[in-house]
């Protein structure tokens, strides 16, 4: 039979060839290049190869990049760290930061300060930021603030003015009720549905004078703060002003389903440094603003949040020559250039001015918004406790649900929310 | 008797009847429009997809399915070169674990299942009852551990976890399979063998293996298509872009923190469908062939 | 070398007649058959399960070295988790409708391809060409673009004047829409399937035509029964699969099960578990304990196939 004879060769030559792949294993960590790992997509990696190249030219050792989507980061740095095999220099994020901090997955770098990094310049409430009882873990690579996206050309069509920094929850009423009598769009509301937002939440509840999570670790709002919360949400579903349960539930976290990308509604809650990513899918103009404030003049909710942060790895071999690359990032006015704003707002004043001429229109427009926040602006919040990633997604999402649903009354919802979330809080302090 | 189109023999003992003609012929037809009907439900989602690769980024989720009057195939060059590596190094890379991935099962897992079909040894059912046990595990919990092991052979970083366990029939989906398949050929073929004088061995090799061909050709294209999909393993053990296979280029496109290029990873996936679809043309025209009769008589 | 050793040993050549040495030579083919498996079951599956069967009884959170809790993993889950629950009746639900349908499908289209119709290579790809997007990122936005509000599953409906909610994002359809996705890609087990019909030889339709038997006669006497070992192998391993299913959820939902957990299935649950709650040893309890519901639906299965399997030896 013809085949039998075609398959011995066949097997014969796949035998050399897995002969030969072994032979040419190499194990990356073997050489002495430093590796880095961060998430994001292919415009970031270019970014980040860029600077790279200005680090390897000025003489540096060389430094091996690897990148991953968000979903895919967290698993595989958990496995490499679980491993004892992760890269020198992590990206990290300020969900996670006290996690890995805690359990020295990352190193802390109070002893580089001053000789390696060079912080003189650097943004105090972002130095502030990285930092995990008290000591240094992570270098921010920039400052972002909370921001109201808002499709302007959406406004111009239903005859609406863009509010500026100076609206209010009832502004927001008279924005959805002048979107639902506009009807353009086959029915596009206000803004999307809120409830569920962890970063509105904790804008709100600022206001109101409390934290989110109180600097022991416990939970802020009390349970008639909640109810208030998924009470005003409710009212302003009832009234058409946001979107409806069912629409709401169509954004599952990416860009391209958000309810300003599916034309749903004209505003969603946002990060400054997102406008960008937004715009380049939406042939509409968009701009940011601020959250709405609970009444005229009432400030404070806002603050200028570490976007993301380079840290070291607790078994890393060489920490200092990792601190040195994260050092060139930041304070390197050439590297500053490549990096744009495009992690945030770069935390030290000299790049700052460096790369100011440099932006294009909508990394202006989140600069500027992020300078001149005024009054908005409130203290830096304590690093969030361990089990907050838990208390925003399986918690506070899932009752949001829940209420748009009709599953919970309100009432309900505020309720169950502050007694999970101390459970929670509890279990994750254990 | 007859033989149609595909040199398929055809009973036609009752045909000269013109009214079983008319209903066969009805029939045919009927099969055929609800076929159709059936392909294009399943070729919707594929339509779309092929769609959004034509399109200019801004348009891929506003307007409808057909192509735009600006359609162009930017998309596929800019998705091919669009990482700093390029895509034909994702391609060689997938091919070259996925075809490894299906000389091993093809040897390790029909050997294991022949043993299983058809030797009798000590401790056969306890160590079935064992392969199978290793199905049902989900694989998330052993992740760590076996990242751990590989990490103490020295393994991280190259393809040879996704490779050397399918030369050890790890996968006890295919060893399953082929033991169904190897029971349902009938024993007299063994025994009469085995009193020629053949060892088992050459039962294995000249006839269990050769009777088997449609489920090893099953097997082929499973393994290839699979391990061409899997995207969890390459994930785990490769750290080198350059390494990457298809399925990794692929989740690097979309990267819900920041920008996104949808109109190239909609072109490479459409690309990345071609070698495996092409694979299984190739290969189920041997699955056409059935049993060759010759030794067959009951 | 061993290939000769087998020879020998198979073929009875007096090696020593001493109980050893038979007993070597009966069971010594099925042991150097099975010895590719052996080294990767002893040296590469069982290690990490067992390690795993050990972290479930600990707290580990991936970073620091596990400790040690007992059995309160267990008690835990059967007693205080809500998603646990609802994880659970989510699985259920999606394997009770999902496997039934997908099996009926892939038989069905089977038989309809094994006739040796015009076109049916064609055809037959595809069938097979969802199956071969299986992972993709595509497939979840694909997915929105048909069963959202705005979709074309409710644009068909609307030419029957029926206004279909938003299948995807409603809690009360969601799950739907994932069954759909999975009857979508029957793909596989189609072939199987195919496989299957192809080794029925022809002459036994052949004969029984002659008889005069017709072709449904045929279907129910020649095929159905020379097909149920693999319509068992079908049955089992779609529904194991099934109980295992992941990755659908998991890019369609965003990783979250959302809308309210509609769409956790058990394993997205462990999953989040593991990453993203860093509580490896709980996901290793509730691995622990699906492992266990699968074997026991698999044992029953097994002990019962021999009432309708029907083996040729």
């Amino acid at each position: 039979m013809t085949l039998r004879f075609d398959r011995r060769q066949f097997l014969m030559g796949s035998s050399a060839l897995a002969a030969a792949i072994a032979a040419g294993v190499n194990p990356a960590w073997a050489q002495n290049a430093l590796r880095l790992i961060f998430w994001g997509g292919q415009a970031r990696a270019d970014r980040t190869n860029g600077v790279i190249d200005l680090f390897e030219g000025a003489g540096n050792p060389g430094v091996e990049s690897e990148f991953l989507s968000w979903n895919d980061y967290w698993p595989k740095l958990a496995t490499q760290v679980a491993g004892g095999t992760a890269p020198d220099v992590i990206q990290m994020d300020y969900r996670f930061i006290v996690e890995y901090a805690t359990r020295n997955a990352i190193a802390p770098l109070d002893d580089l300060v001053g000789d390696v990094l060079k912080l003189d310049d650097f943004d105090a409430d972002q130095l502030e930021g990285g930092k995990v009882d008290g000591k240094l873990y992570g270098i921010s690579l920039g400052a972002n603030s909370v921001a109201m996206l808002v499709n302007k050309t959406a406004f111009e069509e239903a005859g609406i003015a863009v509010p500026d920094m100076s609206w209010t929850y009832e502004t927001l009423k008279e924005i959805g009720e002048g979107f639902k009598a506009a009807n353009i769009r086959g029915g596009m509301r206000g803004m999307s549905d809120g409830s569920g937002s962890e970063p509105m939440l904790d804008n709100w509840i600022r206001q109101r004078g409390k934290p989110l999570y109180t600097p022991e670790g416990k939970l802020g709002p009390s349970v008639e703060d909640m109810v208030e919360w998924f009470t005003m949400w409710n009212e302003m579903r009832d009234a058409g002003y946001i979107t409806d349960a069912e629409t709401t539930a169509l954004d599952t976290g990416a860009p391209e389903v958000s309810m300003v990308a599916l034309n749903k509604a004209a505003m969603i809650p946002s990060n400054s440094n997102q406008l960008v990513i937004h715009q380049s899918i939406n042939p509409d103009v968009l701009t940011i603003n601020s959250y709405p404030r609970i009444a005229p003049g009432v400030g404070g909710g806002h603050y200028r949040k570490p976007s993301m942060f380079f840290s070291v790895a607790g078994s890393s071999a060489d920490k200092a020559a990792a601190a040195a690359f994260i050092n060139f990032c930041i304070t390197d006015p050439e590297a500053g250039k490549v990096l744009g704003v495009e992690r945030g707002i770069p935390c030290s004043a000299a790049v700052r001015d460096a790369i100011a001429p440099t932006l294009d229109e909508q990394s202006q427009i989140a600069l500027n918004f992020v300078a001149n926040l005024g009054d908005l602006l409130g203290p830096l919040p304590s690093s969030p406790p361990n089990a907050a990633g838990e208390i925003d997604t399986s918690l506070l999402r899932v009752l949001s649900q829940e209420v748009a649903f009709g599953g919970r009354s309100a009432q309900d919802a505020g309720e169950f929310f502050v007694f999970e979330a101390e459970a929670i809080l509890d279990r994750a302090a254990s | 008797m007859t033989t149609d189109a595909q040199g398929l023999t055809v009973v036609t003992g009752a045909e000269s009847d013109p009214a079983r003609r008319r209903r066969k012929r009805f029939l045919g037809i009927g099969a055929h429009v609800l076929l159709i009907a059936a392909s294009i439900v399943m070729l919707y989602p594929l339509l779309w997809l092929l769609s959004a690769s034509l399109k200019p980024q801004d348009q891929i989720f506003t307007s409808g399915i057909w192509p735009t009057l600006d359609w162009s195939i930017d998309s596929y060059f800019r998705g091919w070169n669009g990482l700093r590596t390029s895509f034909s190094v994702f391609f060689m890379n997938s091919f070259v674990i996925a075809a490894l991935s299906v000389v091993g099962n093809l040897i390790a897992c029909s050997m294991a299942a022949y043993a299983f079909a058809r030797l009798r040894f000590k401790g056969r059912n306890f160590w079935f009852a064992m392969m199978l046990m290793t199905l049902m595990l989900p694989g998330q919990v052993t992740l760590i551990p076996q990242y751990v092991l590989f990490r103490d052979l020295g393994w991280i970083n190259t393809v040879l976890p996704l490779v050397v366990p399918k030369f050890l029939a790890v996968d006890a989906f295919f060893i399953f399979l082929m033991v169904q398949f190897f029971r349902g050929i009938p024993r007299e073929l063994d025994e009469a063998a085995m009193m020629d004088g053949c060892s088992a061995w050459r039962i294995f090799y000249k006839i269990m293996l050769p009777l088997s061909m449609p489920v090893l050709v099953t097997v082929a294209i499973f393994t290839f298509i699979w391990t061409w999909d899997d995207f969890f393993a390459p994930l785990i053990y490769l750290n080198r872009m350059q390494d990457y296979t298809v399925m990794l280029g692929l989740r690097t496109f979309v990267d819900s923190t920041g920008e996104s290029d949808y109109g190239g990873l909609f072109a490479m996936s459409v690309l990345s469908i071609v070698p495996i679809f092409l694979f299984f043309l190739f290969f189920q025209r041997l699955l056409i062939e059935g049993i060759a009769t010759t030794g067959m008589k009951r | 070398m061993a290939v000769r050793g087998m020879e020998a040993a198979s073929q009875g050549v007096a090696t020593g007649n001493s109980i050893w040495s038979r007993a070597w030579q009966n069971h010594a083919p099925g042991y150097l058959f099975l010895l590719p498996w052996f080294i990767g079951f002893f040296g590469l599956t069982v290690g990490p399960i067992i390690t795993s069967f050990y972290l479930s009884f600990t707290d580990f959170d991936l970073l620091t070295p596990a400790e040690w809790v007992g059995v309160d993993n267990y008690v835990r889950m059967f007693t205080n988790d809500r998603s646990f629950a609802a994880s659970m009746r989510v699985t259920f639900f999606f394997v009770l409708f999902s496997v039934p349908l997908k099996l009926a499908f892939a038989l069905g289209v089977a038989v309809l391809l094994n006739r040796g119709m015009k076109g049916l290579p064609l055809y037959r790809a595809l069938f097979y060409l969802p199956s071969l997007l299986g992972a993709s990122v595509a497939i979840a936005i694909l997915w929105r673009q048909i069963f959202a509000a705005d979709g074309l599953v409710n644009d068909v409906l609307a030419i029957f004047g029926i206004q279909g909610p938003s299948w995807i994002s409603n809690p009360n359809y969601s799950l739907w829409t994932l069954i759909i996705l999975s009857i979508w890609q029957f793909g596989s087990p189609m072939i199987i399937f195919l496989a299957g019909l192809r080794q029925i030889p022809q002459d036994m339709y052949e004969a029984a035509s002659l008889d005069g038997a017709s072709k449904w006669r045929q279907f129910v006497k020649i095929t159905l029964p020379l097909l149920t070992p693999v319509v068992f192998f079908n049955a089992i391993i779609q529904t194991i699969e099934a109980f295992k299913s992941f990755t659908p959820a998991f890019i369609i939902s965003g990783g979250t099960g959302a809308p309210i957990n509609s769409t956790l299935f058990y394993t997205l649950y462990l999953y989040n578990e593991a990453f993203s709650f860093f509580r490896m040893g709980y996901a290793s309890a509730l691995a622990w304990f699906l492992l266990v519901l699968i074997a026991c639906f698999t044992a029953f299965s097994f002990l019962t196939s021999k009432y309708w399997v029907h083996y040729d030896d």
